[in-house]
């Protein structure tokens, strides 16, 4: 049975003409562009909004700076208070939002309400936090002095997000930065504006009950036209948090790098799955195919690459074409629970699926199972696609490549797993890669400093499906940043280091002399 | 009317057939499912196109964008 969307819509007081500029406390009637919401599930256009123009821009930013200088003030453990209630709002509307996020997204609506609960958990995080940003004491070399590092926020944080996860990035970075005493400035990717919207409708009801100044969380929806690489070089903006592609990523980096600001850049990733003759196969095939063709691939940590060992190659082979036998009829309508398998979010992502098909092949691979595009009653949207299993080499021009859809390429080795390492590490991106072995020294040596090279190394768990208690990002193409648990909370703030001096003497450092 | 100075998002959406062309000329306009940043220039040069290369492209578009009128 699938879900009522227009309920779902009314709820969040969604019609067709919606505001796109927020500050918490208001919404502001714009002048920009009004662009449309179209969702990928039917093709039908859900909603309208109305852009920001450069002056509402100038005006947020402003609101922000003045916001900041009140937040920074507030203690920690009470900004950590205003996150606890967005996260007990979210847990209200977990529901409501992930249905949104699956019908103008595409991914189904387990996953969508996966996203939600991924809000919720990095809010609970980050209240915790808000109570540990602790600095270190040191030991001064001089008597009476003391030496000790604290963090500070930073002021304004941009927060640019993708289409895939529409709305749980935003929350990764927001609940970390307002914890911290930043600002944040949210541009939503312009597919999925309207997530954004029911969102930031969501959390205002908690900022106005607890008189959050207006200017702490912002949203804009805006062209890149008006919020692009002027936003990337806006002084007024320390950090910039970006989820895209690498393509966009190396923009972003030498704009902000250039005014010397600071990053998070989560980019794309080429990400593999090594399976050894070690393996316990049957949940290597179960792992895995969630990893290819969840959210129709369109994680930046899908699986991409199956690495096989030769002695096994065959057997591994036969288990992934029958698994995906078992997933063609469950590709359909993600609000729909009997399907496990949404669209692509446009016809866009469809040419390049079928672009990756056609070109592997070229290449000299072979398509051993899907790849074409669903035609039929519920397909009308032009947007679904059989997830597609290809045995290719490596150093293909494709393979080297990341396609945001469901095709995977099976490679495979021989001899010893170091060898599967490196084809695994041969790529230009660094994401999320795994080992599905039970041998314990090949285990090890994937996570040791002659392993992957990844930001995630798994073993005998996907490439997909991160928790928010780890620090989350990779390496080389994919950029470098990490965001969400662990100690990612740093990156959010400036870091002090302070001497002083309770004596009534200066000695100096390095036991220098300087009198006069 | 199509211009060297139109972003690549503008260009996506209003000409969604430019984004096949301009992959035929080495050009991914889409990237991780959204468009890339930046202008048709810029995309152009950063794949050493000419001067002479970029306006050719424009007009290329251009009439590619009246032809889909005319349809």
């Amino acid at each position: 049975m699938a879900i009522d969307i227009k309920k779902v819509l009314k709820r969040f007081d969604i019609s067709d003409v919606n505001m796109g500029v927020s500050t918490g406390q208001k919404w502001y009637d714009t002048k920009g562009a009004v662009t449309s919401s179209t969702s990928p599930v039917d093709g039908k256009e859900i909603a309208t909004v109305k852009n920001a123009t450069m002056e509402d821009y100038e005006m947020v930013m402003e609101k922000a700076q003045e916001a900041f200088k009140e937040w920074r003030l507030v203690p920690a453990p009470i900004r950590g208070e205003i996150v606890r209630q967005i996260g007990l709002e979210l847990r209200k509307y977990k529901e409501d939002l992930g249905a949104l996020v699956s019908y103008e997204m595409g991914k189904i609506f387990q996953e969508g309400m996966g996203e939600v609960q991924e809000m919720i958990d990095i809010c609970d995080f980050a209240v915790g936090q808000s109570r540990l940003i602790n600095g270190v004491s040191l030991q001064s070399e001089r008597k009476y002095h003391r030496l000790f590092e604290q963090y500070q926020p930073l002021g304004i944080v941009g927060i640019v997000t993708s289409f895939n996860f529409p709305v749980a990035v935003w929350a990764w970075n927001t609940a970390l930065a307002a914890i911290a005493g930043d600002v944040v400035i949210w541009k939503p990717s312009s597919k999925t504006p309207l997530t954004a919207i029911a969102t930031q409708k969501i959390i205002n009801d908690v900022l106005k009950e607890n008189n959050v100044p207006e200017g702490v969380f912002n949203l804009i929806v805006a062209k890149s036209s008006v919020m692009g690489d002027n936003f990337l070089s806006d002084k007024r903006v320390p950090l910039l948090s970006v989820t895209g592609s690498s393509a966009v990523g190396k923009r972003v980096g030498g704009i902000v790098g250039k005014r010397l600001g600071k990053t998070i850049l989560e980019l794309g990733g080429n990400n593999a799955v090594i399976i050894t003759p070690n393996a316990d196969i049957p949940l290597a095939i179960s792992s895995t195919v969630f990893g290819t063709v969840g959210t129709a691939g369109q994680r930046c940590t899908s699986t991409r690459r199956i690495i096989i060992h030769e002695s096994i190659y065959d057997k591994v082979k036969d288990m992934l074409v029958n698994a995906y036998k078992k997933i063609a009829p469950k590709v359909g309508n993600p609000l729909d629970e009997n399907f496990l398998v949404g669209p692509l979010i446009d016809k866009h992502s469809v040419a390049a699926f079928r672009n990756a098909v056609e070109q592997v092949e070229e290449e000299g691979g072979k398509v051993l199972i899907g790849g074409e595009i669903m035609e039929g009653e519920g397909f009308e949207s032009g947007n679904y696609v059989m997830p597609c299993i290809a045995e290719a080499k490596n150093e293909f021009h494709i393979v080297q490549e990341e396609t945001f859809a469901p095709i995977v390429y099976l490679i495979k080795y021989s001899g010893d797993v170091m060898n599967a390492i490196e084809i695994q590490n041969n790529v230009p991106q660094g994401l999320s890669s795994c080992i599905f072995t039970l041998d314990v020294r090949e285990a090890e040596l994937f996570t040791s400093v002659a392993g992957s090279d990844c930001g995630i190394a798994n073993v005998n768990v996907g490439t997909s499906g991160a928790e928010i208690g780890g620090a989350f990002g990779g390496e080389k193409d994919t950029g470098g940043g990490r965001e969400s648990g662990s100690d990612a909370w740093k990156v959010y703030m400036r870091r002090q280091t302070s001497t002083v001096n309770y004596g009534t003497e200066l000695p100096l450092a390095q036991g220098i002399k300087f009198d006069f | 009317m199509i211009d060297k100075s139109i972003t690549i998002e503008d260009l996506v959406e209003d000409y969604p057939f430019s984004v096949l062309y301009l992959s035929k000329k080495g050009i991914r306009c889409i990237a991780c499912g959204e468009p890339i940043w930046g202008t048709l220039e810029e995309a152009c040069i950063e794949k050493n196109f000419s001067k002479d290369d970029i306006d050719a492209v424009v007009k290329e578009l251009n009439e590619m964008a009246k032809e889909q009128e005319n349809k």
